[in-house]
């Protein structure tokens, strides 16, 4: 069992509060991403259950251990640095069995770790050879080799695949979801890039400014957005935010917005009417904005909406259109390559009154979504 | 317009070519001087009145025959040798610790030691000389292979921990972190990871203190004198007493010379960078 327990983390860096007051919770064989942007902690966070950096507050728990304590070389705990942290002197084998010499493992055994780790990675033939003389995946997936050979509890991924080029991404992600699958280890990957984080993960803690946003699924991340900066954060291209307020409108409820009547689902957002009069924010993302060539069947909760092109921006399969509403309101939505639209058209869109996001303007916080259960809490 | 460019370009290259010419020569000419003289015979030195010839009009390696032949010559060799070998060994022994801490620590007074060490040597041999000296006697260091050693350690370590300090320090600290992270305690980190990757900077520590001890004279001569001892350089100051003929003179210079131009060529070679590249992505 190694399930990872955070309770109340904290860490300073001179005056600078750098973790809040942080609770989570990892389940043993799970793989969580640390998702946030620079500066947020992530990594730092890492380093903390790494023991590269002392816990100030709260309990550490792994395996039902306290670690805050416990020097780094006596955790079960192996860690890839965004790096790689190879070391130059030494061939990829003796990278690779660094550590189980230092645990002075038996020669057999070691040999039997080598070919298991050698073979699962794709590293045969390389054995002899320096880091120095290897490509940019095939350190990666030294350094892969090198923490999973020791059979830790836990294991610790910072930004492995930055350095590698768009398409040694996409197959390294499918490679680690691969051993993630077949090694089962608890694995907490660190990364800034919401792609990796969407595509690997089980469960993306989400972290803004040392305190969690938001902890979930993948798909409910993207789909129930907690905060104004989950929502903002997730999601390419990003998503429109507009002010506006809850009104009852002809029998029918809606958001009262500087683009006019916006209607919301009655099945999704049945409680909207307690909340009448109330100040929100509301998220609407660009691809639940549809254009009329696009759409033959309408829902009665689609919102129609007239704009004027303002610009195009080509995404290869499909295109951004900024779209203005009024001089100082545009709203972004996505086309395909088919649809024949020009610059200074005026189109009709339709906005999906199933999916919008309404934030509290105030706490920043989702007003609908009915927080989940998780076991961060 | 483009004339112009081109003109300056290659007047530019001809000024450098000529620099590297003017440099060339500047180290070649006292060395070709130096072995000229030491093949030169009696009659390309005693001209009597016309000049000195480029080239010897006889070369002769007489002169390197007869010193092989002096038996005095082997001992100051083998003295000279072992008081250098022995002054690389404590040199290290002490700076290389002591660069570890400083280039991988962040201790109080970290700066003011490192300025501090390097401008010890600021001071001319021949004002430090006299207390040493004095020191040495009283402890009855003078006059043994050990006193020497240790004096010429005293001129080294500077530049040992200097050397050693920069060595250590550009090792990338992720390094240090992986090997902990993987279960090595700080000695192991020490001498699996951080040692080797600082054995180019270290061997040219050791290489430095080897030529500082071979060519030293000073401490040598005043700690020695023209006593039981005697070193290399000391054989030399010897022999200039006795106004010998200069090729016998310069013979000695060039077996001098000769270590320190291996030396040189041989950390070149190792001062090349490049040693952690693949260390770090």
């Amino acid at each position: 069992m190694a399930e990872v327990v955070l309770k109340n983390i904290g860490k300073k860096f001179d005056d600078h509060q750098v973790i809040n007051n942080l609770n989570l919770l990892i389940g043993d064989g799970e793989f969580v991403t640390l998702l946030g942007p620079s500066g947020c902690g992530k990594t730092t966070l890492l380093r903390m259950i790494a023991g590269l950096e002392t816990v100030d507050n709260g309990d550490l728990i792994v395996g039902g251990k306290r670690y805050n304590d416990i020097p780094p070389r006596e955790r079960r705990i192996a860690m890839v640095f965004q790096s790689y942290a190879l070391f130059p002197h030494m061939t990829v084998r003796a990278n690779i069995l660094f550590g189980l010499k230092i645990q002075k493992v038996s020669p057999t055994r070691m040999q039997e770790k080598l070919e298991w780790v050698i073979a699962m990675l794709g590293l045969q033939d390389l054995e002899d050879r320096l880091p120095k003389e290897i490509s940019g995946g095939q350190r990666q997936r030294v350094a892969l080799a090198r923490a999973l050979v020791l059979d830790p509890d836990v294991l610790l991924l910072d930004e492995p695949l930055s350095n590698l080029d768009a398409a040694l991404r996409e197959m390294a992600m499918e490679e680690l979801k691969r051993i993630h699958r077949q090694v089962g280890k608890t694995i907490i990957y660190v990364t800034h890039n919401q792609v990796e984080a969407m595509t690997m993960s089980e469960r993306i803690a989400l972290l803004s400014g040392g305190e969690l946003e938001q902890y979930d699924e993948p798909r409910y991340v993207y789909d129930r957005p907690e905060t104004m900066f989950s929502a903002q954060f997730i999601g390419s291209p990003a998503i429109n935010f507009i002010d506006g307020v809850i009104a009852q409108k002809e029998n029918q409820i809606g958001i009262d917005s500087r683009i006019g009547f916006l209607l919301l689902d009655k099945e999704r957002f049945g409680r909207a009417g307690e909340f009448t009069g109330r100040k929100v924010k509301v998220g609407i993302r660009p691809q639940n904005i549809s254009y009329l060539e696009h759409r033959a069947a309408r829902r009665y909760s689609d919102t129609s909406l007239t704009i004027t092109v303002e610009l195009i921006e080509s995404l290869g399969d499909r295109s951004l259109i900024v779209g203005k509403v009024s001089d100082e309101i545009t709203v972004r939505f996505l086309i395909t390559r088919e649809a024949d639209i020009a610059l200074d058209q005026e189109v009709r869109i339709f906005i999906d009154g199933r999916r919008l996001h309404l934030f509290d303007p105030r706490t920043q916080k989702n007003i609908f979504a009915a927080r989940r259960k998780t076991s961060g809490e | 317009m483009s004339n112009i460019v081109k003109i300056s370009a290659l007047s530019r290259k001809v000024f450098w070519l000529c620099a590297v010419i003017f440099t060339v020569l500047l180290i070649i000419a006292p060395v070709f001087l130096l072995f000229k003289y030491s093949i030169s015979d009696a009659s390309s030195i005693n001209t009597g009145g016309s000049p000195v010839p480029l080239w010897p009009y006889n070369p002769t390696f007489r002169n390197f025959l007869y010193l092989f032949s002096d038996n005095q010559f082997y001992g100051v060799v083998i003295n000279s040798l072992l008081i250098a070998f022995f002054t690389v060994i404590v040199s290290l022994l002490i700076g290389v610790p002591a660069s570890y801490v400083l280039g991988r620590y962040q201790i109080p007074l970290r700066k003011p030691l490192l300025v501090g060490l390097i401008s010890v040597r600021l001071f001319p041999d021949i004002a430090s000389v006299i207390p040493v000296a004095e020191f040495f006697i009283t402890i009855e260091a003078h006059n043994t292979y050990w006193g020497v050693v240790l004096a010429h350690t005293l001129l080294a370590l500077p530049y040992v921990i200097f050397i050693g300090t920069s060595a250590f320090e550009p090792i990338p600290r992720d390094l240090e972190h992986q090997a902990m992270v993987m279960g090595a305690n700080r000695f192991q980190i020490f001498l699996k990871i951080l040692f080797p990757l600082a054995i180019p900077g270290l061997t040219a520590a050791a290489i430095y203190t080897f030529l500082l001890s071979w060519d030293e004279f000073i401490f040598a001569y005043f700690l020695l004198g023209l006593g039981r001892i005697s070193t290399l350089t000391l054989y030399l100051k010897q022999k200039l007493a006795y106004a010998p003929p200069q090729n016998l003179l310069a013979t000695i210079s060039v077996c001098l010379s000769f270590p320190v131009i291996i030396f040189s060529l041989l950390l070149q070679k190792h001062m090349s960078a490049g040693i952690t590249s693949g260390a770090v992505k």
